[in-house]
């Protein structure tokens, strides 16, 4: 019984602040969202106003398009890469400890300092260019066309993040046993089926793990697009948190701004739920 | 021998790869030595043929970094405290105790995840706002305090603890916090270093939070005032980059205290749960 109120006492303050912070800003998100709401007067509930003006605009379209393009490019390009990295420098080679945590460091580099960096470096003289011009690329201009512009937010995202997942997946691959890999060198197991037999289901959980890690970041995107295209060219980058700050506090529309909210809510809380479930279904066989 | 010597040429395909992962921040380091006129010139020149060291005091001048500096160094201190705190006791409570409703306990604390500032933008800027908070410190930290990671993270790694030291110490006569601790931390240095870094990392970083509810030079962290430098023409782009470099400072200062205990941390990054 004391122990019990002990761990009691350990949980209530972070559950009390997650009540404070969480639960309660987004049962308050889900009652704005049905209001208008300008903060001089109060707010006048509107019903689904809010939303049925969503569903008729197209900013609001595209930029619900570009989020969902981008969770799902980023996500599976992050993953990918930091697998590749990982078995990179898991191998026995002198030296890969130290190229580990070389390549580790594009996580301490502040954020808004990768954003600023890679802009220039994707400018049409930048340094992306100068080292593709020996392969015959022309000047390509990154952030300011249509077709390039997500590639380019997503290629940095990779860079930012896949560094911070292989550390992830180090961790794994020095917990699988040699002995694996002994027995299969004796039944001539060798190369790709090697991973693919025993490393891959092996690695199962810290995949799923960094799959949903992934995913919940890549909705939050904001700082990228807001400073490497400003949302540009015509929209093309601009993604919903962008929609929710500008709807929010240039417009002072904070009822279409809960509503743009629980859109992006409904869309982690799909993915998880989409993640979980097939997760679920891999561990019972 | 040649066995050996293979082993090494291993590391040039390697080591290639980690320069290239590395050019960006090379790019910025070389930038922020660079004369302004030679930005864009047709091939990058890595080592700079006349340094310019007078790019740092020129940016700090320039606009009031060392105030930007200073706030954000406050916020994410407090940050990277509370989250090292609250995260410790409520993780050291779901690995070690059962109560009535702990697992429902877990399961809220985790779907917060789902929960970011992201979404709750507009109510938590509302909450701040009604507490009159617009402006301060506390109105930039405390919807930062507690993370839902870090006690996941902390009831990973306490779980690890053998529940016979506790007891043990319970039967001593032992007090429930000086258990914690006396046994339960010193255990947990690798996660508490994990916990540490990512929370003043993340703090650090933080930028939409910050833009909402800081309108005021006094308590605008360095990120806003560097975007508003950056959108400033008349300012060199080189002082960017070298307030770039002076910002990834204090991450890699504290990155290189924890290496240590880091290394033996990461692993549980991916615990499963």
């Amino acid at each position: 019984m004391r122990l019990q109120l002990w761990g009691v006492a350990f949980v209530l303050p972070a559950l009390l602040f997650f009540v404070f912070f969480k639960y309660g800003p987004m049962g308050w998100a889900f009652w704005l969202s049905f209001t208008s709401y300008d903060m001089l007067a109060p707010p006048r509930f509107v019903g689904v106003a809010n939303f049925a003006g969503l569903a008729g605009d197209p900013v609001f379209l595209q930029s619900l398009q570009n989020t969902l393009v981008y969770i799902v490019a980023s996500t599976t390009l992050v993953t990918l890469v930091a697998l590749l990295l990982a078995l990179a420098v898991s191998t026995r080679v002198p030296g890969a400890r130290v190229c580990m945590s070389g390549i580790f460091l594009t996580n301490v580099m502040p954020i808004i300092a990768v954003c600023l960096v890679w802009r220039f470096l994707l400018h049409p003289h930048g340094l992306v260019n100068q080292l593709l011009a020996p392969f015959g690329a022309g000047r390509i201009d990154w952030l300011t066309s249509d077709a390039t512009a997500m590639p380019a937010i997503v290629l940095v995202t990779v860079w930012r993040f896949a560094p911070y997942f292989m550390v992830v997946f180090v961790a794994a691959l020095a917990a699988i046993p040699a002995e694996y890999y002994e027995a299969a060198a004796i039944d001539g197991t060798r190369g790709l089926n090697r991973f693919r037999y025993i490393t891959l289901p092996l690695l199962l959980p810290q995949l799923f793990f960094v799959i949903v890690v992934a995913a919940l970041l890549s909705a939050r995107l904001f700082l990228m697009p807001y400073i490497i295209t400003g949302g540009g060219p015509g929209g093309a980058t601009r993604v919903l948190s962008m929609l929710i700050y500008e709807t929010g506090f240039s417009y002072l529309k904070m009822g279409r701004a809960a509503a743009i909210s629980v859109v992006l809510f409904a869309i982690v809380l799909a993915l998880t739920l989409a993640q979980m479930k097939l997760f679920m279904r891999h561990e019972e066989t | 021998m040649g066995r050996r010597l293979l082993r090494w040429l291993g590391l040039v395909p390697l080591a290639g790869l980690t320069v290239l992962v590395l050019l960006p921040v090379l790019w910025m380091l070389s930038t922020s030595f660079q004369a302004s006129e030679k930005m864009f010139q047709l091939a990058m020149e890595w080592i700079p043929a006349v340094w310019h060291p007078e790019n740092y005091p020129n940016a700090l001048h320039r606009a009031p970094f060392p105030l930007f500096f200073t706030n954000s160094l406050i916020v994410s201190t407090v940050v990277m405290v509370g989250n090292v705190v609250f995260c410790t006791l409520a993780g050291y409570g779901l690995a070690k105790f059962r109560f009535p409703g702990d697992r429902f306990a877990l399961l809220a604390i985790l779907s917060t995840l789902m929960l970011p500032l992201e979404v709750t933008l507009v109510p938590t800027f509302l909450i701040v706002h009604s507490l009159g908070w617009l402006n301060t410190y506390q109105g930039i930290f405390a919807p930062l305090l507690v993370d839902a990671f870090g006690i996941f993270l902390m009831r990973q790694f306490v779980l690890g603890v053998p529940s016979d030291y506790l007891q043990a110490a319970r039967i001593d006569g032992a007090g429930e916090l000086r258990i914690l601790w006396k046994i339960v931390l010193p255990q947990c240095k690798p996660a508490l270093a994990v916990l540490a870094l990512f929370a003043f990392r993340d703090s650090w970083d933080q930028f939409l939070w910050p833009l909402a509810v800081v309108s005021r030079d006094e308590y605008r962290t360095y990120p806003l005032g560097l975007v508003r430098f950056a959108e400033d023409y008349g300012n060199p782009q080189t002082e960017q980059m070298a307030v770039a470099v002076m910002a990834t400072i204090p991450v890699f200062v504290l990155f290189l205290l924890l290496q240590r205990l880091l290394k033996k941390g990461f692993g549980l990054t991916g615990l499963k749960g």
